[in-house]
Order: structure tokens, then C-alpha cells, then sequence
């Protein structure tokens, strides 16, 4: 089937002048029927500019982009007429309530969904009656998430849509997503968090200074990213136990406390620790800049340009 | 609360969604304005008893330079219509429609945009030319809504104190008076449809008020000024001395055809440029 999303060598230059800058730089995607896809970079990276290329915000400056097999520009209203979107900055402020906002939102899509937004909001746990302005941060993406689901959209697209939901919410954000799915529908997210995305995107793609630097199911991406774990025992213990297991690296001992970074299965390490007395443990998934960092090999200084010269 | 929502059930697409929008978000600042220059225009003309009508006033304005009875346009304050024209239809009511009419046309998608409030709206299934087209309709009817009361107070009051005007001519100036502000707030409004900056709409649109003010204003002070004043907006609607001429029909078409250039400009460059940059 023909992609939903595609973009060739995109590119997207903002300024004039000297002060001209280039915030997509050649970006290649193709997001298929029915995928949940991960659309992961740094803040800057140009997550939002492709994003918004593809709502018809931004115009490009080179390069192509479809949606459904149509430009944006060409598709028009009709296009969005398919799509969700939450921005990832959603500016709300006025005396109308949450409720009325979200019945003008429905209007503006010719009237589909309103009869949705009663149950959506109890999902959410958002009161419909509360003015916009006196709204949180968490609240006012309550709105942005429950607009973006109301007239159940062929495709979803969500910039950051998980930012300022508390943990309860995401969960109940993460099953709106996967009914969406269930649907047939299409959703391409993007964040800053692996974590967040990793759970529900089957694809990821990492973008960084306007380009894709990797794209890759989870499985694999996680697996380069790892764990940092730590282990604290009741007595003292010697690096050289866990130096060389199977998928662990940088092990770093002071006494009683040891961490390492963990790639793949933690099977090893297990079996090592049990042979010690363990009083507290925890594994924290790697945020995504240290994996740039670490695996993507990034060159940040002209040392680490040097060594990947290797 | 709860018991007053409509209910849901039905999806229905109303007519002009974005317009309704804005006017109900922007009611109380229109019913406001609307308040303070009725009482503002109502305060003047009520003086007309007590000041323009009076061979004081008149004693008052022979003893003043030419040049400022020239540039003030007081020449006929001792007429019921000149003494119109001099307080309310050629000071106060332009000056204060026109510090609404620019503030909204700059905010109405520049401010919007600048706020990020726009991005919801121009991301639906509303065209962008329909919601700037919807967006510059509220600018219309909020002129028109201050117009007509200022219109309405001058043609009350004036027929309450017995003073000597047409109904037609003060119809006409009420007409030119809305065009010059729906025409200086097109402007604001297509410079920030144009580059999204309110701020820059803003300035432009004070610019060009200020100065077609002046030079109205100054013009026949110089020996050779009338074609810099056949340059000035505030010329158009004043020249043909609306309130005992009625409105000229050239200075009308000339508002009008500002204020339909400008729209075309802003429809044109809106629907090209990024949005939300």
C-alpha cells in the first residue's frame, strides 16, 4: 500500500541573510497504513518542522512532502480534514470554557466528533467546564489530546503529546493511541523521551540537525540504548565478578554499590548478583542523549571526530 | 452549569465558525469601546449648547493663529455641522475608532499568530483564505458596531438640541467615517496577515494614520500642499466637508478601494508565507 506519510530530501531554511537557518536538511521518512511510528530527537532537532511541513504550516525550501499521496499545500483543508494533530505548543487562553473551546474546535471541522468530547474528557479526567485560562499545563493538553482524537482522524499526529500528562494519563493516552491503531488509524509521534515512545511506536526514527540519523524498529533501538543499573549488597564487592559479562560495560564499583550500563539480557548479571546478598536494585532506561552520545557517535569535539577516524 | 450545554448528539457545521468565535471572545471589548465612545461623542455634543453656540466660541476662534483655526479645521465651529465635525467626526470619533480598529486588525491574525492561538484554527479544515477571509469580516462588523453608534448618538442628540444638520449628510459622514477606519485597519491587519508581527502592523498602521492626519491637517498651510492632501485618507472622508456636503463620492471610493486592496494583499500573502514562525 502507498505510504501515508513521505518526505524526500526535505529541507526547510528559516531567515535570510547571515542569519539564515536550516532546520531540516534533506529528511527522508515513509510511514505506512496502520503503523505507530516514533519520530525521536533532541529539542531543536527539527521534530516540530517536518511536523508542520506536513500540517501546511511551514512551506519547504527544497525537497518533497506528501501526506495520503498529496502535498500538503495541495491537499488543503480537504487533507486535514483526515488528520488529528496536537501541536507541541499549544497556546490557549480566554474566558470560554474547556467545553466550548472544544465544541468551536469541532465546528471549525464541520461538526464531526462533537458527541465524543463528553466521553473523551471523562477519560482524561478533564472538566469541561473550567475556563481555558485558568487551566494547567496538563489540562490545556488534556484539550490539545482530546481535539486531536475527537472526529477519529485516519492519521494521528502528535508532537509531543505525552508533555505535562501525569503517568495515569499517559496511560490512558497510550489506549487511545492503541484503539486509534485498532481503528486503522495511522499515528506518527514525536518526542524527546525514548521511554515514551517505545511502548506504542512499532518503528522509531531518530532525527538530529534536521536529518534522520537512524531508523529502526524499538526492539533494536533499545537494545543500543540500554540500562543503567544499580545494585546495592549487603557487603562489599569486587568489579572483577561482573567485569566481562555478557551485555554490560562500564561497571563501576564503590563498596557496597555497583552500577553498569546493561545491553540486552539482564540474565547474566543476574545470575552474578544472586550470588550475593542484594538489598536494593533499580534499572532506569538511557535517555536518548546519551544514546547520541555514546552510540551514534556524534562528533562533539574534534578528540571523538579523531577517534571514530579510527 | 452542566445543564446549560447543548447537547451533543447531533454534528451540525455552523456558518462562519471562526467569525462567531472571535466576536464571542472579543464581545466584552467590543461592547466597551462601544460604551465609551457613545458617552464620549454623546459628552461632546452635548456641549453645543453651552460652547458652539455662542458668540463667545466664536470670539474665541477669531482670536486664534489662522494657521491653527486652519489646521484644527475650525473655521465653522459656530455651525451646528462644523462644530460637529471639529469635536466628534474629524478628532475624537476617528482618533478613538482608529486606536480600536488598528489594536484589532493587528491582533486579529499577527497577535493570534504571534501567541500560537492561531495554530488549532489553521490547522482544521478551515481554508487559510476563509479564516483570514472570516478574520477580516470581524474587523468589518466591529467598525461597523462603532460606527453606527457614534452615528446614532451624533443623529439622536443632534435633533434632541435643535441643531441645523441633515440626516442625510450626517448619514454620509458617518459612512465615510467608517471607511476611513475599516480602511487604516485593512491596512494593519493585511501587514500583519503579511508577516505575522503584530508589532509591525501596529507601527505601520499608527504611521499611516498619523501621517494621513497630518497631512491633512497641515497640507493647506502650504502654498503648493493640495496634492499632498488629496494623498490623505482622513482627506477622503473630510474633504468634500461631509456633515453640510454629505460624503464625496470619489474619497468613498478611494477608502473603499484601500481597504479592498489591502484585503487582497493580505489574502494573497497569507495563503504563501510560513505560519507561525
Amino acid at each position: 500500500m502507498a505510504a501515508i506519510i513521505r518526505t524526500e530530501g526535505l529541507v526547510k531554511e528559516y531567515g535570510r541573510g547571515a542569519r539564515r537557518v536550516r532546520a531540516l536538511d534533506g529528511l527522508d521518512l515513509e510511514i505506512a497504513p496502520g503503523e505507530v511510528f516514533g519520530f525521536l530527537g533532541p529539542n531543536g532537532a527539527g521534530k516540530s518542522t517536518t511536523i508542520r511541513v506536513l500540517l501546511d504550516q511551514l512551506r519547504p525550501t527544497a525537497g518533497h512532502a506528501e501526506v495520503f499521496g498529496t502535498h500538503p499545500r495541495a491537499g488543503g483543508p480537504r487533507q486535514r480534514a483526515r488528520i488529528g494533530y496536537l501541536p507541541g505548543e499549544l497556546a490557549m487562553t480566554g474566558r470560554a470554557t474547556a467545553g466550548e473551546l472544544l465544541r468551536h474546535l469541532v465546528q471549525l471541522r464541520g461538526g464531526t466528533g462533537a458527541e465524543r468530547i463528553e466521553g473523551l474528557a471523562a477519560r482524561l479526567s478533564l472538566d469541561l467546564d473550567r475556563p481555558i485560562r485558568g487551566l494547567s499545563k496538563g489540562n490545556k493538553q488534556k484539550v490539545g489530546v482530546i481535539q486531536a482524537f475527537l472526529h477519529r482522524p485516519e492519521l494521528l499526529i502528535l508532537d509531543e503529546p505525552t508533555s505535562g500528562l501525569d503517568p495515569l494519563l499517559q496511560h490512558e493516552f497510550l489506549a487511545m493511541v492503541r484503539e486509534a491503531q485498532a481503528d486503522g488509524a495511522t499515528v506518527f509521534m514525536s518526542s524527546h523521551v525514548l521511554s515514551e515512545v517505545e511502548v506504542i511506536a512499532e518503528r522509531v526514527a531518530i532525527v538530529r540537525a534536521g536529518r534522520i540519523v537512524d531508523l529502526d524498529d524499538v526492539a533494536t533501538l533499545r537494545h543500543h540504548a540500554g540500562q543503567r543499573v544499580e545494585l546495592h549488597f549487603a557487603d562489599p564487592v569486587d568489579a572483577g565478578d561482573f567485569d566481562g559479562l555478557s551485555g554490560i560495560s562500564d561497571v563501576e564499583v564503590a563498596d557496597h554499590h555497583l552500577t553498569c550500563l546493561l545491553r540486552g539480557e539482564p540474565d547474566p548479571l543476574l545470575k552474578v548478583a544472586a550470588r550475593f546478598h542484594v538489598t536494593r536494585w533499580s534499572a532506569e532506561d538511557r535517555e536518548l542523549e546519551d544514546l547520541f552520545l555514546d552510540h551514534y557517535r556524534m562528533p562533539v569535539t574534534e578528540e571523538e571526530v579523531a577517534d571514530d577516524g579510527r | 452549569m452542566a445543564a446549560d450545554r447543548p447537547p451533543m448528539s447531533l454534528p451540525s457545521a455552523a456558518a462562519f465558525p471562526v467569525l462567531r468565535w472571535v466576536l464571542r471572545v472579543q464581545l466584552r471589548a467590543l461592547l466597551g469601546w462601544g460604551v465609551a465612545l457613545a458617552a464620549v461623542s454623546a459628552m461632546y455634543v452635548s456641549f453645543w449648547p453651552a460652547m458652539g453656540d455662542t458668540a463667545e466660541m466664536q470670539a474665541l476662534v477669531d482670536s486664534m493663529p489662522e494657521a491653527l483655526v486652519t489646521a484644527m479645521g475650525y473655521e465653522a465651529i459656530g455651525s451646528p455641522a462644523g462644530y460637529l465635525e471639529s469635536t466628534v467626526y474629524a478628532l475624537l470619533a476617528p482618533i478613538l475608532m482608529l486606536v480600536f480598529a488598528l489594536g484589532f486588525g493587528a491582533r486579529l491574525i499577527a497577535g493570534e499568530e504571534e501567541a500560537g492561538e492561531l495554530e488549532l484554527e489553521a490547522t482544521s479544515t478551515v481554508g487559510r483564505t476563509r479564516l483570514l477571509l472570516e478574520r477580516y469580516l470581524a474587523l468589518v462588523l466591529a467598525v461597523v458596531w462603532l460606527a453606527v453608534l457614534v452615528g446614532a448618538v451624533s443623529l439622536g442628540l443632534a435633533r434632541a438640541l435643535g441643531m441645523d444638520i441633515g440626516t442625510g449628510p450626517l448619514l454620509g459622514a458617518t459612512l465615510g467615517l467608517l471607511l476611513l477606519v475599516l480602511a487604516l485597519g485593512s491596512v494593519t491587519f493585511a501587514v500583519g496577515a503579511a508577516t505575522g508581527r503584530r508589532a509591525l502592523a501596529l507601527a505601520v498602521g499608527a504611521a499611516v494614520a498619523v501621517l494621513a492626519y497630518v497631512a491633512n491637517a497641515l497640507a493647506p498651510l502650504l502654498d503648493d500642499g493640495a496634492w499632498l492632501q488629496r494623498l490623505s485618507p482622513f482627506h477622503w472622508y473630510l474633504g468634500n466637508d461631509p456633515l453640510n456636503e454629505g460624503l464625496g463620492l470619489p474619497g468613498a471610493a478611494a477608502l473603499v478601494v484601500l481597504a479592498l486592496v489591502s484585503l487582497v494583499a493580505a489574502v494573497v500573502a497569507y495563503d504563501r508565507r510560513d505560519l507561525g514562525v
